[in-house]
């Protein structure tokens, strides 16, 4: 399973919203990276988010890949993933932070 | 990024004192760091399990560029510890700063790849220009 993160601001994605991502993240993770998604959504309570020191609008979307991702292959990912964050969320880029970090090493 | 998660025990950090912090955390690794505050977050969280406390009244983990150098980290670390200690009156052996190294490249933000530490005047010009003047 390629566990991913999802960190939200209480209240701003609807349930629609959040199941619509979670089916989109797991095609994604089975087609990036063969398995699919364990998805954990976290929500920052409300008043409890901030970017800039001032109320916080932004989300994060966190995946650990199963191997190592050269560059050239995780920068389009990142732009496909964050792509289908806003356009299902209607948040901006600016407002999404999308992570696909390589395994720990052991 | 940088993502400051802060989880505390409930109570142990009051909804006045949040905003304070957040001030305090984004001031402290802009200082620190050269990195501007666009980039900062920090979320706050009550008894998450997502980031055990262990026996601790708080916990901050900070997610941040990698490229700081071992002192940066221990004057974030330190001047984080205080802020908390000073801002929700917590004991100061209850409270726990950590940070970890991201690799810029493994960030995207601003539709971009996260720049650099050093190299975000560019960036900023592009996504943000009203913090980049």
């Amino acid at each position: 399973m390629i566990q991913c993160t999802c960190i939200v601001q209480a209240g701003q994605i609807s349930e629609a919203s959040q199941a619509a991502l979670s089916g989109k993240i797991d095609v994604f993770a089975q087609k990036a990276f063969g398995s699919r998604a364990e998805i954990n959504w976290i929500s920052v309570p409300q008043g409890g988010g901030f970017t800039a020191s001032k109320p916080s609008t932004s989300s994060i979307v966190s995946l650990r890949a199963p191997a190592p991702v050269d560059q050239a292959e995780r920068a389009p990912l990142l732009h496909e993933l964050c792509g289908f964050w806003t356009a299902e969320t209607g948040q901006s880029l600016n407002e999404v932070v999308g992570v696909i970090s390589d395994p720990v090493a052991s | 990024m940088p993502l400051y998660s802060c989880n505390a025990a409930p109570g142990a950090i009051s909804d006045e004192a949040k905003p304070k912090i957040a001030a305090d955390i984004t001031r402290i690794h802009c200082d620190v760091t050269g990195a501007p505050p666009i980039f900062v977050h920090a979320f706050f969280f009550e008894d998450a399990p997502h980031q055990p406390l262990d026996g601790k009244k708080t916990f901050l983990f900070g997610s941040i560029r990698a490229g700081r150098n071992d002192a940066q980290k221990a004057q974030i670390v330190d001047e984080m510890r205080r802020s908390i200690h000073t801002h929700a009156g917590i004991p100061l052996d209850e409270i726990v700063v950590v940070t970890q190294d991201t690799p810029a490249k493994w960030v995207l933000e601003g539709g971009e790849i996260m720049p650099e530490p050093g190299e975000e005047t560019e960036w900023l010009a592009k996504h943000h220009p009203e913090a980049a003047a």
